[in-house]
């Protein structure tokens, strides 16, 4: 029998940091109890351009050392990238967290909400990081806003656990990071609780 | 048990770090720049026992270490890909020498054109240089066999490259039990082989020789190597003990029945692993050792199981003729009495092992239009 696995993967841009919240969001999951890996799918790396990391969490040491190409979790950092991208392949009655403002909801891309097909939940992460002071030369970094958020949903990590983990990575603004990963997990919505 | 959620590259950096060396040289190249850049660190915190060099080039970085080596340092140095290629004249060099040389090499294609995914020709095309090669599977692993490596060319008086996948291993972050600093140092003690220079005593070393003389040393250092499997597992047995872990140059999981496995060296290893259970009677052999390749052990594991059918995961090809793996696996059970089909399943350009590329090639039996060399691709 095989253990059971949860496969998040993360799409976001170059400079918003998801390749370390990928690993902070591991080491946290880790430190509830459970076994986990992040990754990161790497090209020619530059700030704006499209990126793709990855987090394994389960009970046995014993993983694939395969990309993710099934998610049960798909978090989008920049909801600029395509819908397709954000899409593909997530299973049904999986998750989609995206930052997004709620006026924006429309723009989310069409078929994500038909059918009931995945349980889509957004938090509003540019403004909450914006709000903060998080931004590196004008950019937010929504980051720690979506670690918070994805914690919130996913209930695999604590926001303690993520707090401890932040603090070996991050040294910049960590009084600011840690506000922002608690309003994340504070303020996340499902959208459907929205719409309706 | 000190656990920390670290990358491959930090792992070997640790391993580095613990073996207590004298000397770092290396050049950073992209995947393998995070083990530079972590004992680079370790150094300005004054976290390195010894030395790290900057050097300008691969080529030197080996350079600098030959010469540390011969005056009886511990060194080490990482690389990859085109910085591998680039130290080709200098890895012979320190086999023929005899220089107890730890390396780390992260695969990464080799170009043109510029590839980052971890096709493990760069070091496979090393294969002929006189360095003991060990494939590693994970970051465990990765730490584990960087420590004992030291253990295992300071014995046999050759150098070792310890190699695993670019990205698949070395930017994966998770979870490795890194042994305390004392614990580590009292395992792997101080170098005890002898310096080859003295301070103030003048020698001519490997300097012009004969054929004659040098038909001594390659059959020396041959049978030398020929020894590493049981060095290694003594190693790992004394290992086992005080780290509750421990390694074989080749081993195997098998299912009751089962006639068909699969081969493979790296973090493709556990990837199969991981499909067992959806793969039809299949089991996966984990080859570690490829220099020297452990011809026997191997053999044993196909005969002991009745094992009929090989498929072997070759993230490489050398052009006109296939994998590696599968190349060596063939010539290695020739001598078998029930010869196992040799089936050749290439990844080659690194790309990603799937549950259906493994499907599609456990499902291709001699019966049914059977192919000895097989493109992953054509199996997503």
């Amino acid at each position: 029998m095989k253990e059971e696995m949860y496969e998040f993967r993360l799409h976001g841009r170059g400079g918003q940091g998801i390749v370390v919240a990928a690993s902070i969001f591991a080491e946290a999951v880790f430190l509830e109890g459970r076994y986990a890996r992040a990754f990161s799918l790497f090209g020619a790396e530059r700030r704006g351009a499209p990126v793709t990391a990855f987090i394994r969490a389960g009970t046995d040491r014993l993983m694939p050392r395969s990309r993710i190409y099934q998610p049960n979790f798909a978090a989008v950092f920049d909801p600029t990238l395509s819908g397709e991208t954000m899409l593909s392949g997530l299973k049904e009655g999986g998750t989609l967290l995206v930052n997004i403002e709620e006026e924006d909801l429309d723009n989310l891309p069409g078929d994500a909400l038909e059918g009931n097909r995945f349980r889509i939940y957004a938090v509003d992460a540019t403004g909450i990081a914006r709000r903060h002071g998080l931004t590196v030369a004008g950019f937010p970094v929504v980051n720690t806003v979506m670690l918070g958020a994805m914690a919130g949903v996913s209930g695999l990590a604590s926001v303690d656990n993520l707090v401890v983990s932040i603090k070996k990575r991050i040294t910049a603004s960590l009084e600011a990071n840690i506000n922002a990963v608690n309003e994340g997990a504070d303020k996340v919505r499902e959208v459907g609780d929205l719409v309706r | 048990m000190a656990y920390e959620l670290i990358s491959g590259c930090q792992a070997a950096a640790l391993a580095a770090q613990r073996a207590g060396v004298d000397l770092v040289a290396a050049y950073p190249i992209t995947p393998q720049t995070a083990i530079v850049e972590t004992l680079a660190s370790f150094e300005a915190q004054g976290e390195l026992k010894g030395e790290f060099v900057s050097v300008e080039s691969e080529y030197s970085a080996l350079s600098y270490c030959n010469g540390a080596v011969a005056a009886g340092a511990r060194v080490f140095t990482a690389t990859s890909s085109h910085g591998l290629a680039y130290m080709h004249e200098m890895t012979q060099w320190c086999s023929g020498a005899r220089f107890p040389i730890v390396m780390v090499n992260v695969n990464r294609t080799v170009g043109a054109p510029w590839v980052l995914d971890p096709d493990q020709g760069d070091s496979l095309s090393q294969r002929d240089t006189g360095w003991m090669q060990i494939y590693c599977a994970n970051a465990q692993e990765v730490f584990d066999i960087t420590l004992q490596a030291f253990l295992l060319s300071e014995e046999l008086l050759l150098p070792t490259m310890v190699v695993f996948d670019g990205f698949y291993i070395s930017h994966t972050y998770e979870p490795v039990d890194v042994p305390e600093m004392e614990q580590a140092r009292e395992f792997i003690g101080p170098p005890q082989f002898q310096a080859q220079v003295v301070p103030g005593i003048q020698a001519n070393l490997h300097g012009l020789s004969t054929g004659e003389a040098q038909l001594q040393l390659v059959r020396k250092r041959h049978e030398d190597m020929l020894r590493a499997p049981e060095i290694f597992a003594d190693i790992n047995n004394r290992f086992e003990k005080v780290f509750g872990r421990g390694y074989m140059p080749v081993e195997a999981v098998i299912p009751e029945g089962a006639k068909t496995a699969f081969l493979a060296a790296g973090s493709t290893a556990e990837t199969v692993r991981w499909f067992l259970p959806e793969l039809e009677s299949c089991g996966l052999i984990q080859l570690r050792m490829f220099r020297p390749f452990p011809k026997d052990e191997l053999g044993r594991i196909v005969e002991e199981h009745g094992l009929d059918r090989l498929i072997i995961v070759d993230r490489n090809c050398s052009t006109g003729t296939g994998g590696y793996f599968a190349q060596e696996t063939r010539a290695a059970l020739y001598g078998l009495n029930e010869r196992p089909v040799v089936q050749d399943l290439l990844l080659a350009g690194g790309i990603d092992l799937t549950e259906d590329i493994l499907a599609g090639a456990a499902q291709k039996s001699p019966g049914d239009g059977f192919v000895d060399l097989q493109w992953g691709v054509e199996l997503r």
